[in-house]
């Protein structure tokens, strides 16, 4: 399983905090909606909504510190 | 010989450039660097006729099904052919998707596909820069979806398909062994011994999950793997401390690389008498 179709939804995941509401809401609906497999389907209906949350926060507070033109891109 | 050293920091570069004598190496991050002009590449030559450098990439997402942007990779085909380091490095990540920027590394699912991604863009980064990347394990504070495999067999799986090499961030390491309750040094004794190059230190902080955010210490638990590592390893390691913020004085950071040079005699010390 994955696919650049899968990634680019987790990417969205990450990013956009209404996308990410609404998945939450209806994992299934919103994969189904994207187009994923079945299996893709199934794997973001089991998906780590603790981790999702801190990582999502993590993500935003990373891209305000390059947009504040903070160097060393890895952290 | 195993060697050690410290994170490039333009906020410490003073200080580092005082205290090279306690200092075996340099990483830079190479996007620090990719537009960067003529003057800051030329300074760049400089510390590396001081101090061996080796660059450190963070955007290029080599861990993914999709295919690697060849004009990323070209940029640091440039970079490489600038500055000529000793090697350069890169993530087992995704960084992007569906023209979607993450803005930092995400860790794709853990899967055949995935490895077969990343050893074809591992392929295409050794046909565009000349060498592949050391690959370097992340942390991630998600379990990433959609996975089939634990991390140590979808990091075996890539070194084994690729023929890259591993940097082992110890405490990409042990954050993701804490926070989804592996045996990290498990993890380590089942690592191909000849396939370990570098190795990177960092400390973090616990957010409900333990974070890797390089602005604490190395905890005592990350010295303890790196003497596993020694043990282990039957390459010269290349052991880089990295350090974003919050920064101690340099004879802090000094000291911590020298209990890393410690914990390396320890272990390979401990090597030496298995062997016997």
């Amino acid at each position: 399983m994955s696919s650049p179709a899968f990634e680019g939804f987790l990417a969205r995941l990450y990013v956009d905090s209404a996308f990410r509401a609404r998945f939450l809401a209806d994992p299934e609906g919103e994969a189904r909606r994207a187009g994923l497999s079945c299996g893709d389907q199934a794997a973001l209906r089991a998906i780590d909504r603790k981790g999702l949350e801190l990582a999502a926060h993590s993500y935003e507070m990373k891209r305000r510190q390059t947009a504040n033109g903070k160097r060393n891109g890895r952290r | 010989m195993d060697r050690v050293g410290l994170g490039w920091r333009p906020e410490i570069a003073a200080e580092i450039f005082a205290r090279l004598d306690g200092i075996d190496v340099v990483e830079v991050i190479a996007d620090d660097y990719f537009e960067a002009p003529s003057r800051e590449i030329r300074a760049l030559r400089t510390l590396a006729a001081q101090v061996p450098v080796v660059l450190h990439g963070v955007s290029l997402g080599l861990a993914s099904t999709a295919r690697a942007d060849v004009r990323r990779l070209a940029r640091m085909a440039r970079l490489v052919d600038r500055v000529r380091p000793e090697f350069w490095s890169e993530h087992l990540a995704f960084v992007r998707g569906g023209g979607v920027e993450i803005g930092h590394l995400a860790a794709p699912p853990r899967t055949e596909s995935t490895v077969d991604g990343a050893a074809a863009n591992l392929d295409r980064a050794r046909a565009v820069v000349g060498s592949a990347p050391l690959v370097e394990n992340i942390a991630t504070l998600i379990d990433p979806p959609g996975s089939d495999l634990d991390e140590g067999e979808w990091v075996r799986a890539i070194l084994s398909a690729s023929g890259a090499d591993l940097l082992l961030d110890l405490h990409n390491l042990h954050a993701n062994a804490v926070n989804f309750g592996f045996d990290a040094r498990d993890f380590i004794r089942r690592l191909p011994e000849d396939r370990i190059g570098a190795v990177h230190l960092a400390g973090g902080k616990w957010i409900g999950r333990l974070l890797d955010d390089h602005l604490h210490d190395v905890p005592d638990e990350v010295y303890d793997l790196l003497e596993r590592t020694a043990a282990h390893a039957s390459r010269p390691l290349t052991v880089i401390l990295e350090r974003d913020g919050n920064y101690p004085p340099m004879e802090e950071l000094i000291a911590q690389l020298d209990r890393a040079r410690s914990a390396l005699r320890a272990g390979r010390r401990a090597r030496e008498l298995a062997r016997v």
